[in-house]
């Protein structure tokens, strides 16, 4: 499992302005995996994480939109991406403000579906 | 309502995991039907013994049943997981203050508004027991009775706090985004306690569910704020939430209060977020006319 999640991580890491991407526990927003740059707060990313999953994800039940699949948050200085892997499990992505989002949306929802189910 | 309970339990039955049995729980306690969102509760924090929202939600149907030692029980749990939450903050502070103890209750209330320093709710709670605590008499005299309580959760929702604006339907709200596709069904324009303040979402059978959709996001922009400030990230312009069958983007307009818009899946992302960058637009300039 370990070796799997690593490689999609180091896959999500090589695009290019993604500072850091993880595996994050929907429910505690615990990190699994992660792989980031130095000064990067895992912690933080992951808890964020967590909870605007949550957030969006109870707002698009309400609103009759169904379940979440993917997730952005754009700010001046970076963006944060959420792919939901299993109903369990988040992968993560902090990248700057100029990622190529497209690009790295694909190695994620490839990391989210070979993230054990 | 009832279509809420019956989205959120379409949801919950495909993914029995999800955490939306919170929600589910917390509509169908609004609804009334406490016997119900408890089961929905319990089974939920079966699978998520640490989730503070949960436990929040299971304290204020415990309230609501009139067992304030559960209901205390709930919150404790919540904040040993949430120190800063801001709903068991509120929810142990009602509950410390219908026992008669006003000074341990101002003492969270400080905490929440430490936490949400806009909170209005806990700001209006913490004036209440203040004046309480300032009549109250010193622990060698005896403890009189629990004064009335103050306007505090366990209702949560913000829209249902005394005071609030009523909760009319899409139609009777300020026409902000007139001209705009989907002006009173799929744009909401609410503040951060989660009142809704223009606009509407219309539900999958049509009904207004945008007070469900604000309470679901209250206090989303503060906690983004803080995080992305955290992270040096600067100030947050937009999210984005995919979803199965529609798009929805959420941005701040000015200080406490938030745009969400949804589109359908059909229509690409970027579309939608140009969309919600022009109903930003309508929403500023509207309130800037109220002089909010």
């Amino acid at each position: 499992m370990s070796e799997i999640l690593d490689r999609a991580l180091d896959r999500i890491s090589r695009v290019r302005g993604v500072r850091g991407s993880m595996v994050v526990a929907a429910d505690d927003g615990i990190a699994v995996a992660q792989l980031l740059m130095e000064g990067v707060n895992g912690k933080a990313v992951a808890a964020l994480a967590g909870s605007l999953a949550r957030k969006m994800g109870g707002a698009a039940a309400a609103t009759g939109a169904g379940r979440v699949r993917f997730l952005q948050m754009d700010a001046a200085e970076g963006t944060l991406l959420v792919a939901m892997a299993t109903r369990d499990l988040l992968v993560v992505a902090l990248a700057d403000p100029t990622v190529n989002v497209g690009l790295c949306r694909i190695e994620m929802m490839r990391a989210a579906e070979a993230a054990p189910r | 309502m009832a279509d809420d309970i019956r989205a959120l339990s379409d949801v919950l039955a495909r993914d029995p995991a999800s955490l939306v049995y919170a929600d589910l729980a917390e509509a169908l306690r609004r609804r009334g039907d406490l016997d119900q969102a408890l089961g929905v509760a319990v089974r939920g924090l079966a699978r998520h013994p640490d989730h503070a929202d949960g436990l929040d939600c299971a304290g204020r149907i415990h309230a609501d049943r009139g067992d304030l030692a559960q209901a205390r029980d709930a919150w404790g749990r919540a904040l040993a997981v949430a120190p800063a939450h801001l709903g068991a903050l509120k929810g142990m502070a009602f509950a410390l203050f219908r026992a008669g103890d006003p000074r341990g209750a101002e003492a969270l209330l400080e905490r929440a508004l430490a936490a949400e320093p806009g909170d209005e709710g806990a700001r209006r709670a913490l004036e209440t027991v203040r004046r309480a605590g300032a009549a109250a008499p010193s622990p060698a005299e005896p403890v009189p009775a629990p004064a009335p309580a103050p306007e505090l959760p366990p209702a949560v929702p913000a829209a249902a706090l005394p005071g609030a604006p009523p909760a009319d339907s899409a139609s009777e709200r300020p026409a902000v985004f007139r001209g705009m596709e989907g002006a009173t069904a799929d744009i909401l324009l609410f503040d951060d306690r989660g009142l809704v303040v223009a606009g509407g979402l219309a539900g999958p059978q049509g009904k207004d569910v945008s007070e469900l959709a604000a309470a679901a996001l209250a206090g989303v922009s503060g906690e983004a704020a803080r995080t992305a400030q955290y992270l040096s990230l600067g100030p947050w312009g937009t999210i984005v939430a995919e979803a199965e069958r529609a798009n929805l983007v959420l941005a701040p307009v000015g200080a406490g209060a938030l745009l969400l818009v949804r589109r359908d899946r059909s229509v690409p992302v970027g579309l939608t977020v140009r969309v919600a960058e022009r109903a930003q637009g309508a929403a500023r300039a509207w309130l800037e006319r109220q002089g909010a």
